[in-house]
């Protein structure tokens, strides 16, 4: 089995006095989606700000190609290959789009560049609205800016939070062939409640309750696996089915 | 009008008209400030008053623009800024000292020189104060505004000493080169020559301020950087080296300020800050935080209003403006510009 | 029945009241107080006691605004001067030195400073902590700027001098009691130190009252308390009402005591709100007593000041540098603030509290 590409091991985090992660350990291993699913307030969106280094942990370890980076500072993190796009995706509202992708940009180089060609061959939105002030995007929209922005360097690794949240079905579905696209350049650790982006994408998933992870393994035995599904997701067939 | 520029296409919907309606309230409400007072003043006194007025306002420009952006990007409030805008001025002060001969020299050259000097060596030593001060105070507490607001309200009781250490307690008088003295009589109008410098002064800064934040990648950073630090920080840019550049930035436009104030004022003294940090706070209350456009409207204003009532109510002056600022605090307590332009 | 531990606590606590070293502490400064004017027979000590009592009971009202309501105003050294001039004000040019003067006087600061911080406490509903304090920075020096031009009402920058009247004038005398002139002066004293214990008794039962917690309730969590049903507005419309008010009395009694008011000496902002400022911090913002131990200690120092420059001219005669800093005695205490404020924000009692907490 190759080297993960991202290990957490035993993170604890605190937010203010309260203990959030309480002992997180999983790994992301390099060519797959790890999906990381789970109930609201059970700490994924912690530990993706953890691992950018926005929240720093009490204890523990993250390490990112054999690198230690849990004391890093988050630009530091980011300057290493790792992208973050998160919960509320951090658009520049007052900004327009292509002032949002420059202050992405870390340089300005040929590769760079051809990365932003392609990168606006694959969304066309973002072309089309070029010089808008990005707030007056759609949702869908700014998630797709959201990622866009995340990309255009050369990133290993991309953090996404619940990008799905909020957002018409169909737009999700273009979100999950985004992240198909995307997932054979770099290796994607996904947080997602909408257990039908996590199946549609995921290859590997760990499930997070209360601060701590207490399942991990194949996406495709988890698809299958109603009691699991039931008892840490809440979901039911019934309610899947409606989706 | 300015809102449409900065957002490159049409702002639309009901919360657009909303902002389209009381941009057009305190367009009213400025032009109001304007026409008002030639009820009582005569045209020519007028026109004296309206450049004095302008005059002013952008000089507190200066020292409000730095305090505006300080706080919009790095959620600091300064209270030491009024001491930095009061080193700027005793720098110069330095200055004019040294070169006398150029100050009191018949040559315009000599003249501006020296007064360039002035300037860059107050840019210049404040800059460096700003970020001693940002690197050894302000970054212990980032996050606390109670506690920004008392160590900076420290600071400035420190550095405002220090002046009176340096250079002593007493008033200073700065001496007007001669370029800048002396007015123009227009059909009965009297100019001063020096109130159009520093309005001159005022809408360069003003402009370059704006360049550097729409044209190059720093102000793209500076400015996504006031709606989302933690995001900026996400995305590779070391949001602490750029802190202490607009630190420094900030500092250097208050010490810019102090000069200009010092030869306007002809004197300095070692309290002199107080007085403009006032002036200053009104402005960013007026014009809004984080806002460069808002902060020249806002001294605009101020300044203003300080010389109409100073000629027809003198002791009201003072009272004038801490009056607008509540005003504005109790009907738009955000500003006239909220955070971003 | 079953009690709460909560009700457990507090009965705990009443319990144990008449107990431990705070107890013995507040006793042993109330007995201080008492006999202030016995144990030191030169005035200047005296008179130190007697600023220490006014101040504590000045900076225990701001603390009241700061540590227990979360809010920094600036204008709080306005209060305590707008309470010296209205005393000065009845017992000097607008009426005489007559006891019915001085209620007269005390019952106009009362009401002016409830009237004004009734206006600066819907103020600081209205917008963000930071533009609150640069507003009352700005109303403070606008009063400054008032009492120093209207001078034909306030006596300008000459001030207004006073005279207390009957038993407190400072030329009534009654004779000797244990080595000490027993007179107006004395009689002052107690009046004031009388003044001040009520007063500081308040504000410790405000503090203890229902009304008190859920005001650090609202400090600590603003949205907690609104969601709890809190109608966290009034509570800090009273909060402040009550400490500006206090404040204002503590100016009645200093003009009281010292006889002459002036803009520079009662409302100043580098005067009166630094030196609060500084006592508080040193005290121990939200502790209440820190109020005392911070005017304590600051007044001491500014009494003892002068000596202390002597002995450094002494010690070190050539020193003209380390003269020229101890001269400037503000800038001592600039930078005593901002070393207190960075290693020591707690304050005094603050870390006390919190060193004897982990102990148990």
């Amino acid at each position: 089995m190759p080297e993960a590409i991202l290990k957490a091991q035993e993170i604890h985090t605190y937010i203010g006095q309260h203990h959030i992660l309480q002992g997180v350990s999983f790994e992301a291993r390099p060519d797959a989606v790890t999906v990381l699913v789970g109930r609201n307030g059970a700490g994924k969106s912690t530990i993706l700000k953890t691992i950018m280094g926005l929240l720093p942990p009490s204890q523990g370890s993250i390490t990112f190609r054999a690198r230690e980076i849990q004391r890093k500072k988050p630009y530091e993190i980011a300057r290493l290959g790792i992208g973050f796009v998160p919960e509320d995706m951090g658009i520049f509202s007052n900004l327009t789009v292509e002032e949002n992708m420059k202050v992405a940009m870390l340089r300005e180089d040929r590769e760079t560049l051809q990365r932003l060609e392609t990168i606006t061959d694959l969304l066309p939105d973002l072309r089309k609205f070029w010089t808008a002030a990005a707030g007056n995007l759609s949702g869908g929209q700014k998630q797709m800016l959201a990622i866009a922005r995340a990309i255009v360097n050369k990133t290993a690794l991309l953090l996404i939070d619940e990008p799905s949240k909020g957002l018409a079905p169909i737009i999700v579905e273009a979100l999950i062939s985004t992240i198909n696209r995307i997932k054979e350049h770099s290796v994607v650790l996904l947080v997602e409640q909408n257990f039908h982006m996590a199946g549609a994408v995921g290859d590997d998933y760990y499930i997070m309750d209360d601060g701590l992870v207490v399942r991990g393994g194949d996406m495709e035995e988890l698809a299958g696996d109603e009691a699991v599904k039931s008892r840490y997701l809440g979901i039911s067939s019934a309610v899947e089915r409606s989706e | 009008m300015k809102d449409q520029n900065e957002r490159g296409i049409e702002v639309t919907g009901a919360g657009a008209a909303l902002k389209r309606k009381s941009g057009a309230v305190s367009f009213a409400a400025a032009v109001a400030l304007f026409i008002l007072p030639l009820l009582w003043i005569p045209g020519k006194i007028y026109l004296t008053l309206t450049i004095a007025g302008l005059a002013m306002g952008m000089l507190v420009f200066l020292i409000a623009s730095g305090l505006s952006i300080i706080f919009g990007l790095m959620d600091v409030l300064n209270f030491a800024h009024g001491a930095l805008f009061a080193w700027g001025a005793y720098t110069g002060f330095s200055v004019f000292k040294l070169m006398r001969a150029w100050v009191g020299a018949d040559s315009v050259l000599k003249n501006v020189g020296v007064f360039s000097m002035a300037a860059a060596a107050a840019l210049l030593a404040v800059s460096v104060l700003g970020m001693l001060l940002e690197r050894g105070l302000i970054r212990r507490v980032y996050g606390s505004h109670l506690f920004q607001i008392l160590i900076t309200f420290g600071g400035m009781v420190v550095l405002v000493e220090l002046i009176r250490v340096f250079w002593g307690p007493n008033d200073e008088v700065i001496v007007q080169p001669l370029t800048f003295r002396g007015s123009w009589d227009m059909h009965g109008v009297i100019v001063e020559r020096y109130r159009v410098l520093c309005i001159m002064i005022g809408v360069v800064v003003y402009t370059m301020i704006r360049i550097v934040l729409k044209k190059t990648k720093l102000g793209m950073i500076v400015r996504a950087g006031v709606e989302n630090r933690e995001m900026v920080q996400a995305m590779g840019h070391n949001i602490f080296r750029i802190f202490t550049g607009v630190f420094a930035a900030g500092a250097a436009l208050a010490a810019l300020g102090g000069v200009a104030m010092s030869v306007f004022d002809r004197q300095v003294y070692p309290d002199m800050g107080g007085t403009y940090l006032l002036f200053a706070f009104i402005v960013v209350i007026i014009g809004g935080l984080g806002s460069i456009t808002g902060s020249l409207l806002g001294a605009l204003i101020v300044g203003l209003a300080y010389n109409y009532v100073a000629y027809l109510v003198p002791w009201a002056a003072a009272a004038v403006n801490v009056l607008i600022m509540i005003i504005i605090l109790l009907i738009r307590p955000t500003g006239l510009f909220p955070a971003g332009r | 029945m079953p009690q709460t531990p909560v009700q457990m606590h507090r009965i705990g606590k009443k319990k144990n009241r008449f107990r431990g070293a705070g107890f013995f502490l507040k006793t042993g400064m109330l007995i201080f107080f008492l006999g202030a004017p016995f144990l030191f027979p030169s005035f200047k000590l005296v008179d130190l006691v007697m600023n220490i009592i006014i101040f504590s009971v000045l900076v225990a009202s701001f603390d009241i605004l700061l540590g227990y309501t979360g809010i920094l105003s600036f204008a709080h050294g306005m209060f305590f001067g707008i309470g010296a001039y209205c005393v000065a004000l009845l017992m000097g040019p607008y009426g005489g030195p007559s006891y019915v003067h001085l209620a007269l006087g005390l019952l106009l600061a009362v009401v002016t400073a409830s009237a004004l911080a009734v206006v600066i406490s819907f103020l600081s509903l209205r917008v963000k902590a930071i533009f609150f304090a640069m507003v009352t920075l700005a109303i403070a020096e606008l009063a400054i700027v008032l009492a120093t031009k209207l001078s034909a009402f306030t006596g300008g920058e000459d001030g207004i001098s006073l005279n207390m009247p009957g038993i407190f004038a400072v030329s009534h005398r009654v004779g000797d009691f244990l080595g000490t002139q027993i007179g107006g002066r004395v009689f002052t004293y107690y009046l004031i130190l009388f003044g001040s214990l009520i007063l500081f008794s308040l504000m410790i039962r405000f503090t203890h009252s229902p009304l008190g917690r859920v005001l650090q309730g609202i400090r600590d969590n603003t949205q907690r308390a609104e969601a709890l049903g809190y109608k966290t507005f009034i509570f800090q419309v009273v909060s402040i009402l009550f400490g500006c008010v206090v404040a204002a009395v503590a100016g009645g009694f200093y003009a009281m005591w010292v006889g002459y008011v002036n803009p520079e000496s009662c409302l100043g902002v580098m005067t009166i709100m630094l030196d609060v400022l500084l006592m508080v911090i040193i005290g121990g913002m939200g502790t209440l007593y820190g109020a005392v131990v911070g005017a304590g200690l600051l007044k001491t120092a500014q009494t003892f000041l002068p000596d202390l420059q002597h002995l450094a001219k002494t010690v070190f005669p050539n020193a003209a540098f380390i003269h020229q800093f101890l001269e400037r005695w503000l800038l001592l205490f600039g930078v005593l603030f901002i070393l207190v404020v960075i290693l020591f924000p707690k304050g005094i009692i603050g870390s006390m509290r919190g060193y004897m907490a982990r102990r148990t």
